[in-house]
């Protein structure tokens, strides 16, 4: 017997044979290489059998030769079964489009709530968003990440001191704190001012208290500077101490810098590919070319699909190479020593509060060797030496 | 002459060589499952076919089966693979 699942995969047709001598066309199918399967006798002249899809025209031509009379009465099979399913690709189509506009609404942003922001800053907020892209009816796979739009925002508006981003399915929540102008705070507890560091007394600017030193004046750490203290022996009072008091300071700083240096810069080349990622499996969807840098930065994007409030486990990845470069720098001995002052001025601007000065600065040392240069300096440094100290009461 | 002649050497083949009778002789070879099936191989097509019976054309006399609800399960030029329940197989001779 042939196997079942082939006769179906082919299609089998059930026909009815009317007629005298129905046993004479069986034979005469048989013989002729029909293959017939469950034949019934239904009445007396009357019998039902199954054929293949593929020789019913064999059994149309033999029939004529016959004085028996042929219906088909049911069909099976893949073939039939496909089209049926074309008379209703319509449904088919209209499912599937369904879907998938669900699907693409799903992936939209429909609304921007924004909280805790004045008027004028949620209009400033609304419209560095819209610059970034994100409005009503933007894609949310094409904008960037919760995280980088929240550290975009709070960098580019100055108004606002935190912004907390969080989105809700198709819905982006803008929670803003806004900054608030300081208030001066008053020192109202009386205190003295004591030297921050040592340094040599260059101006004394006091708005309130007993000045203890003048200028010219070298001061330890801790020494006391203006004191809180005031009046007459005998009719002292404590007042809160107030004012700047400018000192020279020394400080002293080494840098080492090779001759020559090593480093990666980007080329600003760079190659995207496209993914479409399911679970494990990333399908490119489009790409340029193959990755054809010899060294590069990899920097990698995932956005999430979500159908209704469920996130898919299907998300889109753009991932972008970007080619870097190996650049050698070299310097002369002497550009190296200038290169050398020039990091530890910045090293020393960066350590020092904003309004200090550099009053001078000398080379105390500079050596060369194993290709490297090694520079000692010693700097000047005008700045604010005084700090507040409060007067414990009762001392 | 010549036919029975050759029928003589047949058997007598048959019988010395230890064939299966089947084979040589084009006899018919059925195979039975208790009354549900029966399989019939060498037959020389289908003389009558109803529900409660059939019959057989063999190259010598027929064979008939009688039973109840017969469906031919497959049918193939000298295979026949029958269903239902049979109550008798007989020869017919004539």
């Amino acid at each position: 017997m042939k196997n079942q699942w082939l006769n179906y995969l082919s299609g089998s047709v059930r026909v009815r044979v009317h007629g005298k001598g129905v046993e004479r066309f069986l034979n005469t199918l048989i013989r002729n290489g029909v293959y017939i399967w469950n034949v019934q006798k239904e009445e007396a002249t009357v019998a039902s059998f199954f054929i293949l899809l593929s020789d019913v025209k064999k059994v149309r031509v033999l029939m004529r030769k016959s004085e028996c009379k042929l219906y088909f009465i049911e069909k099976n099979g893949v073939p039939f079964l496909l089209k049926k399913t074309w008379r209703n690709v319509g449904i088919l189509f209209g499912t599937l489009s369904f879907l998938m506009i669900i699907f693409l609404l799903s992936n939209v942003i429909w609304s921007i709530q924004i909280d805790g922001a004045k008027p004028e800053t949620e209009h400033r907020l609304r419209q560095e968003l819209k610059k970034m892209g994100i409005e009503r009816g933007a894609l949310q796979f094409k904008l960037d990440d919760v995280e980088t739009i929240q550290r975009k925002l709070t960098n580019n508006i100055e108004a606002i001191t935190w912004i907390g981003v969080e989105q809700q399915g198709t819905t982006l929540h803008f929670q803003v704190v806004e900054k608030k102008e300081p208030k001066r705070i008053e020192p109202l507890s009386p205190q003295h001012l004591v030297a921050k560091k040592k340094a040599v007394i260059t101006h004394l600017f006091v708005e309130e208290g007993q000045p203890i030193v003048t200028v010219h004046d070298h001061v330890v750490r801790g020494q006391l500077l203006v004191s809180g203290i005031i009046g007459k022996e005998g009719q002292t009072k404590t007042v809160p101490a107030r004012g700047k008091i400018l000192g020279e300071t020394w400080y002293k700083s080494t840098v080492v810098l090779p001759l020559q240096t090593t480093f990666y810069v980007l080329t600003g080349n760079y190659k995207e590919t496209h993914y479409l990622r399911i679970g494990q499996l990333q399908i490119p969807i489009w790409w340029k070319n193959k990755n054809g840098f010899s060294s590069y930065e990899k920097e990698t994007t995932q956005r999430h699909f979500r159908f209704l409030h469920w996130t898919l486990p299907l998300s889109y990845e753009k991932v972008v190479w970007r080619e870097k470069e190996e650049v050698v720098r070299h310097y002369s001995v002497e550009e190296a020593f200038r290169a050398a002052k020039e990091a530890a001025r910045k090293e020393l601007k960066r350590k020092l509060p904003d309004d200090a000065v550099i009053k001078g600065e000398k080379v105390l040392h500079q050596t060369k060797e194993n290709g490297k240069v090694k520079i000692e300096m010693h700097y000047q440094i005008i700045e604010n030496i005084a700090t507040p100290q409060p007067i414990i009461q009762g001392d | 002459m010549m036919r029975r002649w050759k029928s003589k050497m047949r058997n007598w083949l048959t019988n010395k060589m230890e064939l299966p009778a089947d084979v040589l002789m084009d006899l018919p070879r059925i195979t039975m499952i208790g009354q549900i099936h029966i399989y019939i191989e060498n037959h020389r097509g289908l003389l009558v076919f109803t529900d409660h019976e059939l019959r057989l054309l063999l190259k010598q006399g027929q064979l008939l089966v009688k039973g109840e609800a017969f469906v031919i399960k497959t049918i193939l030029p000298e295979e026949i693979l029958l269903e239902g329940k049979i109550d008798q197989v007989v020869y017919l001779n004539e």
